[in-house]
């Protein structure tokens, strides 16, 4: 949508000599510009709000240098810029033994799988980069995308660390991507559409006068597909207590162990990229995406952004709530959640929808 | 099946309950947090008194200070320091020069150019404090503790700042005094 207001803009200002297709790539760079700097603003916002939220349940008070005026400054805002400088400026080292290219490549990949994620996501009612019809079920598959370089990652290092996380990430994200996507379908049943701006177009207006018409409290089976989403997308995004992946206890910190500098960083922004994407589509599916949660009130395109990333954001520190909360699980016991409660359960609310859903109509 | 969802309830609750437990201590942050500021906050001094004489014992062996005005350069800790971490260097004046005395009346006879005590050598012995005549050296913290306030991190940037230097003399000041008696007084 975005785009191809992007690609019509090109064509009749003084850039129109681009043609078509220069305006395609014009559009897909700056949207991707875009996209990058939202990724790596909200990782430096939420790596410092996540030092900070875990210092504070841990009755500590976090990263207090660095602000303006150094360590005089303000409460450390300035902490996670200065990390990043300093990843940037790193060495980078590859290990003797390693798979040189599947190495350099793994990174890349994983960080690819999220990147591409946020073209489909839909900020605000005319803010979308691609409206596609199968948004939500583009962005389960290239959001599965990343175990790829995951895998590779893990292989690529040659390191029994490395390549134990890159298996249990990929048996982890492998188990939890099926209750994800079911529960996501219980609500794909009731809007009979996978398009996430005509998702998030269905649930306007509000329910009994007062509760907003979101799909999360439409029906008993929507509201519990919510929380078996939640939980496998916290699963999916291998964070704790789904962290077995890079579990430091045991396997130093996985599939990233080998790995240093700019590369390290980018195994992080895509981890919260990912945070971000799972979150929007939560958000979206079961929160109303920029739906306003008072009715008519306060609706509007910039409110709608708004509401939008308040939404993503409250979310995003759920998940770093339940991160500095619970310990980590056993790979038993994360694959007993997964197929023996998650899945079946799933199953009931899909079920319970689709009936709810021949009830209704 | 009726344990199965017992555990899931169970699991449920105690879910809550610990993420009530966290937000918890997240939203009394201000009042509970633990952490000391290092360089703008620091801990009390440690209680000196704690039921020794003070007159016979150092309680806290903090840091060799030595009361430069009242040495007279008689190299008595020099040589007690099992270490060797004091240098002394002194200087003889010309008799009939007067270069003053020391707390206990002592007449100074020797300028002490060089009194260098290397705290990252010094083992904390005590041994120096002993035979100093005149009590011009001793460990901030004991009994002498009033005269010097208590430092007990000094912690330096390099490893050079933590050679003391106490002697203050000028290099003219000994010059002069150092003359025979009649040049002085030209």
């Amino acid at each position: 949508m975005t785009m191809d207001w992007l690609i019509d803009w090109t064509l009749s200002s003084w850039l129109g000599f681009l043609g078509s297709p220069g305006a395609f790539i014009l559009a897909a760079v700056v949207g991707g510009l875009a996209i990058f700097g939202l990724v790596a603003v909200h990782a430096i916002v939420a790596v410092y709000v996540e030092r900070k939220v875990s210092a504070f349940m841990q009755d500590r008070i976090g990263p207090m240098g660095q602000g303006p005026g150094l360590h005089a400054g303000k409460w450390g805002v300035l902490q996670t810029v200065a990390d990043a400088l300093k990843l940037l400026l790193k060495e980078d080292i590859i290990p003797a033994l390693a798979d040189r290219r599947l190495f350099i490549l793994a990174p890349f990949i994983l960080f690819m799988g999220a990147f591409i994620g946020f073209v489909a996501i839909p900020f605000a009612p005319a803010l979308v980069l691609a409206d596609f019809n199968v948004g939500l079920f583009y962005i389960l598959a290239v959001s599965s995308f990343g175990v790829l370089g995951l895998i590779l990652a893990g292989w690529a290092s040659n390191n029994k660390w490395s390549l134990y996380g890159a298996m249990r990430s990929a048996a982890q994200i492998i188990s939890y991507e099926i209750p994800a996507a079911i529960s996501l379908l219980a609500v794909v049943i009731l809007a009979g559409t996978l398009n996430l701006q005509s998702l998030t177009a269905a649930q306007q207006g509000t329910i009994l006068g007062f509760l907003p018409n979101w799909f999360i409290f439409q029906n008993p089976f929507t509201f519990m597909a919510f929380f078996i989403y939640f939980i496998a997308a916290v699963a999916e995004t291998n964070r704790t207590p789904f962290d077995i992946p890079e579990a430091e206890s045991e396997l130093v910190a996985g599939f990233h162990t080998e790995y240093s500098g700019m590369r390290w960083a980018f195994f992080f922004l895509s981890e919260y990229a990912n945070m971000f994407i799972v979150c929007a589509v939560a958000a979206v599916v079961f929160l109303g995406g920029w739906t306003s949660p008072l009715g008519e009130l306060l609706s509007g395109p910039l409110w709608g952004l708004f509401w939008f990333m308040v939404k993503v954001i409250f979310l995003v520190l759920i998940m770093m709530w339940f991160r500095w909360t619970f310990p980590r699980l056993r790979v038993d016991q994360l694959m007993n959640v997964s197929w023996k409660v998650l899945l079946p359960w799933s199953f009931i609310n899909l079920l319970g929808s689709a009936l709810w859903w021949l009830w209704r109509s | 099946m009726g344990r199965y969802l017992k555990n899931i309830w169970q699991t449920i609750v105690t879910m809550l309950i610990g993420m009530g437990v966290t937000s918890g201590h997240l939203f009394r942050a201000r009042r509970g947090n633990v952490t000391l500021q290092y360089p703008e906050e620091r801990w009390p001094q440690p209680q000196r008194d704690i039921g020794f004489d003070h007159d016979r014992y150092n309680v806290i062996r903090s840091k060799l200070h030595v009361d430069i005005d009242d040495c007279i350069g008689c190299y008595q800790c020099e040589r007690a320091c099992p270490v060797a971490c004091i240098k002394i260097e002194t200087v003889k004046v010309p008799k009939g020069t007067d270069i003053g005395t020391t707390s206990n009346d002592t007449k100074k006879r020797m300028l002490v150019t060089r009194f260098d005590i290397d705290m990252s050598e010094c083992c904390f012995c005590n041994l120096c404090t002993y035979p100093c005549p005149e009590d011009c050296i001793y460990m901030t913290g004991g009994p002498n503790s009033h005269k010097q306030p208590l430092d007990y991190e000094y912690s330096t940037y390099n490893r050079d700042d933590l050679i003391f230097r106490f002697a203050d003399l000028e290099p003219e000041v000994v010059e002069r005094l150092t003359k025979p008696p009649l040049e002085q007084e030209i």
